[in-house]
């Protein structure tokens, strides 16, 4: 019973055989890599400033969390050094998505609407992509000073302009002719907007969501570290100023893991959801 | 006749100013009125609300002033070619290691099948992120920011060589197989055509995401180069060198995306795209 109970619930995991075959195969090199650098540890070829003891990168969290309570962790605490850091970069991310992709999403729509405008639109939106991200930096240090907004500003310009760009392409690709049968059906403006236009456009507004977390995450890890005072940028950046590498080997791991956890959590599943419920796979033109 | 001359006129103008008239009826006449309308915008607020602009919104022809006397000096130039040439240098070897790496990877499904994750991982481990760590090993020296843009190429491109070589209809293969060809035979004929929009495709997101890393690299290893410029302009406070840098890393990436990568990228997927369906 509890053996087909867990069979199945594998099964419902998508744990099949084959799976399971890709993750324990996909876990070698990982586990040759961890092996090397133990190894290295062990026989002392690089000397622990260039590539710190595995066991070092995990007591740094400790040490980095010392005197931190579970609640503490929540509230903040100034204990909590690297959950602190972490959050941080995380409710920037957060603040960054809740306010850049509606703004960009609504200002696409409206900038799409018009063919005119949207053709004159496109190369700014081309030019601001091509500067957005880290080239900011200086700027918005002058406007902001070193903190919080800055990295926040630099987060918010990656995104809207990536979601705004691929919006507006979206909404202008979706041929004339919907829009014509629902204004014959006796629709108005805002059921061409919203039966039309944002469902036309949704793979094209995934593209643009996606691209956006994926610059705007590496953009505010570099802003963190040239702009900032918190977040795992800057921690990153003032240990490796202080060689106390086995927390800079900590935090860019990290990075890492945050990146991969979100793709494989929200961003490929939203992809999906995208494709199969609207049919349509977004081909740039 | 002249019922017919009539409207062939406006046809003859078009013929005669083929680009013009397109630009004009693809909202050209609208892109201008945005621009200007942006640069007046900039050189009101610079000039009548801001209260320090020269710290804070330098006007447009403080700007273009401020090219004019990094080109009298011959700084602008240097800036500019050495931030290219990190550019090339890294981001060539990226593309030499990256492609025979995510070829050989790609043959065997098993191989594959094991190097997918690990490749992704450290794809998503952007190399900024990776800076602070070369830069213990090596100090802020040009081979810090060599390395960081190899990287950032490296693994975008290799994961994207080795999901191309995958997909590659096995049929094809065998098909080649039966007809008596070499190892050799089928890897130029075979996978190396199949693979070659993917390595388009990947080299083009390796070198967009390598352009951001030498911009960050000389920032933080104090190389110099544009980078390097907007950096230092901002602690002495000359925005108006940051903004010119900023206007020209952004031309610089459109010139080389629209009029290199991307072209190279739909050239490649027109002639060899059919090869994996």
């Amino acid at each position: 019973m509890s053996a087909a109970a867990t069979t199945f619930m594998a099964g419902r995991m998508g744990l099949d055989r084959k799976r399971m075959r890709g993750i324990g195969l996909g876990a070698i090199p990982f586990l040759v890599l961890l092996g090397a650098w133990e190894l290295n540890t062990f026989m002392g070829w690089l000397k622990p400033v260039y590539i710190p003891p595995l066991r070092a990168v995990v007591d740094a969290v400790f040490t980095l969390q010392e005197g931190c309570s579970a609640l503490g962790i929540l509230g903040m605490h100034e204990s909590c050094l690297f959950t602190n850091h972490i959050l941080s970069s995380l409710g920037r991310v957060g603040l960054g998505l809740v306010v850049g992709v509606p703004l960009g999403i609504g200002l696409g729509v409206l900038a799409g609407m018009s063919r005119r405008l949207s053709n004159a639109m496109e190369p700014v939106g081309v030019f601001a992509n091509a500067i957005s991200g880290i080239a900011w930096v200086p700027l918005a240090i002058v406007w902001f000073g070193v903190g919080w907004f800055t990295t926040l500003f630099i987060l918010l310009n990656t995104v809207f302009w990536l979601v705004f760009f691929n919006t507006l392409l979206g909404v202008r690709s979706v041929p004339r002719t919907y829009e014509h049968s629902v204004l014959t059906l006796g629709g108005n403006r805002w059921h061409i907007i919203s039966q039309v236009y944002i469902p036309g456009a949704l793979p094209s507004i995934v593209t643009g969501v996606r691209m956006g977390i994926g610059f705007g995450w590496r953009a505010l890890i570099a802003a963190e570290m040239i702009g900032g005072n918190t977040g795992l940028g800057f921690m990153i950046f003032v240990s490796a100023n202080e060689y106390k590498v086995e927390e800079v080997f900590l935090g860019v791991l990290l990075i890492g893991i945050i990146w991969m956890v979100t793709d494989r959590i929200i961003l490929v599943p939203l992809e999906k959801w995208t494709i199969e419920r609207w049919g349509l796979v977004w081909r740039p033109s | 006749m002249t019922t017919v001359s009539a409207p062939a006129a406006p046809a003859r103008r078009d013929r005669k100013h083929p680009r013009l008239h397109r630009f004009l009826h693809q909202g050209g006449l609208e892109l201008a009125c945005v621009l200007l309308g942006g640069l007046a915008l900039w050189s009101f607020l610079s000039h009548v609300v801001i209260p320090r602009p020269d710290r804070y919104l330098p006007s447009p022809g403080s700007v273009v002033f401020s090219s004019a006397d990094m080109l009298w000096k011959g700084l602008l130039p240097d800036f500019v070619t050495n931030t290219v040439w990190r550019l090339l240098i890294g981001s060539g070897l990226g593309l030499g290691v990256g492609i025979p790496f995510g070829i050989l990877l790609g043959l065997n499904r098993t191989v594959s099948d094991m190097f997918y994750p690990i490749l992704n991982f450290f794809q998503s481990i952007s190399g900024i992120a990776l800076l602070p760590i070369v830069m213990i090993w090596w100090g802020t020296s040009e081979q810090t920011v060599i390395f960081v843009i190899l990287y950032t190429v490296l693994f975008p491109i290799s994961f994207n060589v080795l999901v191309g070589v995958r997909s590659i209809p096995r049929i094809y293969i065998n098909a080649l197989r039966t007809l008596g060809a070499s190892r050799l035979q089928i890897a130029r004929d075979v996978i190396l055509p199949g693979a070659l929009p993917s390595i388009a495709t990947g080299a083009r997101l390796g070198i967009g995401f390598g352009w951001r890393a030498v911009i960050a690299g000389e920032m933080l290893a104090g190389q110099r180069g544009l980078g390097w410029m907007i950096f230092t302009a901002q602690q002495v406070d000359l925005t108006a060198q940051v903004i010119l840098g900023m206007t020209l890393i952004g031309i610089m990436w459109i010139v080389l995306d629209r009029y290199l990568l991307r072209p190279l990228e739909a050239d490649t997927i027109q002639r060899w795209g059919l090869v994996q369906r």
